[in-house]
């Protein structure tokens, strides 16, 4: 058995240098990782401690809950396809074309993710209380009505639909457009049949995203919309309500609810999504 | 097809489909559009007793009412802001002072009263009996905010006055923004105790009251409050009476802890009694019957002279209200009535022919011989009985008496026959006078006897007690104000509403 060569042992004690860096390294992250993910559950689990299964059943027993599921459910789906049919078209744009005070534009789309949300409630409040709004009001009655659950739960999640958005489409590089209008299509058919694909992925966190933050949001509608039981009640005013009269257990079930909705759909539209759409796999 | 325009019209299909469900809302009932529904701003506090009540009340009238909950400052901004939606109750009554200063409230109907208490958990682990145990270095406690509630206030007032604030407030661990954050911080056991109103504890069964004396005097009280841009005061008013109803929401409301006021009694339409003198009437019949209509009540007024008033309450009628002439008519029959209040004063005036062809000019001028006079009926109503106080005082009684022609239970039958060229003089209220202004002539009487004063009281075993406490409310409006001083009456009630 020869001896190893000296240059060949010291590359081979390098590579195990940098293997065992390596797993330094993944264990540090993991363990950062990590510790955000045991707050997460942690919680859950202490949430379902202070709950228990009768409280979950009788939650669920109830009418005004069902009904709060109902609206929650279909409220956020309905803004997060409106958001994206907005936010796809304001992030195009801002991502391809370049125009005076576009630094502006940039800036108001912003303005629903940094005004507390309150403010937001308070703001449409406000707005439908002016002629035109009253004009509206005459046509389909918004304030404390269903649209105004809508209304209000798309101002916030329509801004970071369009925030991804934009991230999406500057990072697609527009050469592949290019390519395609030197190649005869017009920009729409450019756009559908190429750009869109691409920013599949894009489209699809925006929209899970929109889902996700109308779900949540309360500040506005409680103001916009009030928490009217059997018209306007959705799951995170159902909480509120709870809260506000000490039923802790109640509050803390109807979370739990919230909770198992929204990691079904999300994991749900993340298998199925747009991938039966475009029908190709992400 | 191509998958782009597979997305669109599949997410389009997808909105419409949405859209389709959410406006289709199965417990939509089709009688309910027939009837408006109710908007109440609710404390979330107050949502278990309202909600019962409410229930019941969409039952038996088949009024929809909707119940918007929220924090009471929340729901005060919202509906200043929206200035729509019918009642508003409010957890306590700073809140109601507010939206009274804000101008959005107008009738209060009160439900309950609330006394702060000392919360602690169930079992009282640390031994907290008094306020002196509060101020013990190892006690913790949660405090309701003083700048944003009522509780806060008060009893910060009550501390101080008791001299115990400055020893508690080092035990202060955290200001709240209501009382149900401090109920579950004591709750959560974040805090050993915390003040609360005695009902918000009682509806809190992990939570125990402490009873403090020194906080006793602090009361709150909930009340329902009607929105002055209600556009359907009477369907408001009429679930706020059921609300404070004695045998409709308040038992509700002392089941869930409350001690409730003494309320009315349920009725869907009232119909009540109010007696008032005869002179009182052209002041206020415009007032009662925006009263009825506003509050969708029937008021049966009976006006007459006040000595046939009084007879009839001493003899077992028991009017909802009364109205007296004068002061002395109120005296004699107070018993059976609450404290009464002085609305207005008018005084007595000789009133004459057109001219004053006889040329008189004071009360010992009706003693001159051949005049005919005059005066109303001294045991039927309270202007015969200060005539005759008056005369006698003055030492004109049997002169003046011996040139009487005609006595009247009411003085709007004496201006008639004045009028009516039958007599020379006649002895009223100048408010019985501002009728006839420049077809007769009228000279004041200058004597302090010859002031009447009209007093309101609500009886003590009316059913309706509340009702007609807002109906004193109304008579003291300025415009009630207005039709008083148009009827020649001088206003007296100049301490402002409370």
């Amino acid at each position: 058995m020869s001896s190893p060569s000296a240059p060949h042992d010291e590359r081979g004690n390098a590579a195990r240098r940098s293997r065992r860096s390596d797993r330094t390294f993944l264990i540090c992250f993991s363990v950062l990782a990590g510790s955000y993910l045991l707050l997460l559950v942690s919680t859950l689990v202490a949430d379902l401690f202070y709950t228990s299964p009768g409280h979950l059943w009788r939650a669920l027993q109830s009418a005004e809950i069902r009904y709060a599921i109902r609206l929650s459910l279909l409220s956020c789906t309905l803004t997060a396809l409106l958001s994206l049919w907005v936010a796809v078209p304001i992030a195009y744009l801002m991502a391809r074309l370049k125009f005076p005070g576009k630094g502006l534009v940039d800036a108001l789309l912003d303005i629903p993710i940094v005004l507390p949300p309150l403010v937001i409630g308070l703001s449409l409040l406000i707005l439908f209380q002016t002629p035109p709004g009253r004009a509206v009001e005459r046509w389909v009655p918004v304030t404390y009505a269903v649209p105004s659950v809508i209304l209000a739960q798309f101002m916030v999640a329509c801004a970071f639909a369009v925030r991804t958005l934009r991230a999406t489409f500057d990072q697609i590089s527009p050469r592949h457009e290019q390519v395609a209008l030197t190649l005869g299509c017009s920009r729409s058919q450019a756009f559908w049949m190429v750009i869109l694909p691409e920013a599949r992925r894009g489209v699809l966190t925006a929209g899970t995203l929109a889902w996700a933050r109308a779900l949540g949001e309360f500040g506005p509608i409680l103001v916009f919309s009030g928490a009217t039981r059997f018209k306007t009640e959705v799951l995170s005013t159902t909480v509120f309500l709870e809260l506000s009269v000490g039923n802790l257990e109640a509050a803390v079930a109807v979370s739990l609810l919230m909770v198992a909705a929204a990691v079904a759909v999300l994991l749900l539209i993340r298998t199925q999504g747009l991938e039966s759409a475009l029908g190709r796999p992400l | 097809m191509n998958p782009a325009r597979k997305i669109v019209a599949g997410s389009l299909l997808a909105i419409v489909v949405l859209t389709a469900l959410l406006f289709w809302n199965p417990r939509n009932r089709p009688s309910e559009a027939a009837r408006r529904p109710l908007l109440v701003y609710c404390a979330a506090g107050l949502k278990g007793p309202v909600e019962t009540v409410a229930r019941e009340y969409e039952q038996l009238t088949g009024v929809s009412v909707q119940l918007q909950f929220g924090g009471s400052g929340l729901l005060l901004n919202n509906l200043r802001v929206a200035r729509r939606g019918d009642l508003f109750l409010a957890a306590d009554n700073s809140f109601l002072d507010a939206a009274r200063s804000n101008g959005v409230l107008a009738e209060v109907i009160p439900l309950a009263r609330m006394t702060p208490v000392i919360a602690v958990p169930r079992g009282n682990p640390r031994k907290i009996t008094s306020l002196r145990d509060l101020q013990r270095p190892d006690v913790q406690i949660a405090y309701a905010n003083p700048e944003a509630t009522a509780i806060g206030r008060v009893t910060q007032q009550a501390l101080e006055r008791s001299g115990d604030w400055a020893a508690i407030q080092p035990r202060i661990k955290v200001l709240k923004p209501t009382v149900n954050d401090v109920a579950n911080d004591v709750k959560l056991g974040t805090v050993d105790a915390g003040i609360l109103w005695d009902a918000t504890v009682a509806q809190y069964p992990e939570l125990e009251a402490v009873h403090a004396p020194e906080l006793d005097g602090s009361v709150g009280e909930v009340g329902v409050g009607v929105l002055t841009f209600c556009d359907q005061p009477a369907e408001a008013l009429k679930f706020a009476r059921f609300l404070g109803a004695r045998d409709r929401g308040l038992p509700v409301f002392a089941q869930a802890g409350f001690s409730v006021v003494e309320g009315d009694v349920w009725r869907e339409r009232p119909e009540v009694v109010l007696y008032s003198g005869g002179v009182n009437r052209v002041a206020i019949e415009e007032t009662v019957r925006l009263f009825e209509q506003r509050e969708g009540v029937t008021v049966n007024r009976i006006y007459n002279g006040c000595g046939i008033l009084t007879a009839q309450i001493r003899a077992g009628q028991r009017p909802d209200a009364y109205f007296a002439c004068d002061v002395s008519f109120m005296t004699n029959v107070a018993s059976h009535f609450g404290p009464s209040r002085e609305l207005a004063d008018t005084r007595m005036v000789i009133l004459t022919a057109p001219g004053n062809p006889k040329g008189l000019r004071s009360l010992a001028d009706l003693a001159r011989p051949g005049l005919a006079l005059g005066v109303a009926n001294e045991q039927q109503s309270a202007l015969g009985a200060l005539t005759v106080r008056l005369l006698r005082s003055e030492g004109l009684l049997s002169n003046v008496m011996a040139n009487v022609r005609v006595q009247t239970p009411t003085a709007d039958l004496l201006v008639n026959q004045l009028r009516t060229g039958s007599l020379d003089a006649v002895l009223v209220y100048g408010a019985n006078a501002s009728g006839v202004k420049g077809v007769l002539d009228a000279v004041e009487l200058p004597q302090p006897q010859a002031l009447a004063v009209q007093p309101y009281a609500v009886g003590r075993t009316s059913e309706h007690g509340q009702l007609m406490t807002r109906f004193l409310e109304d008579l003291r409006s300025p415009a009630s104000r207005q039709r008083f001083e148009q009827a020649g009456f001088h206003w007296r009630d100049v301490t402002p509403t409370p």
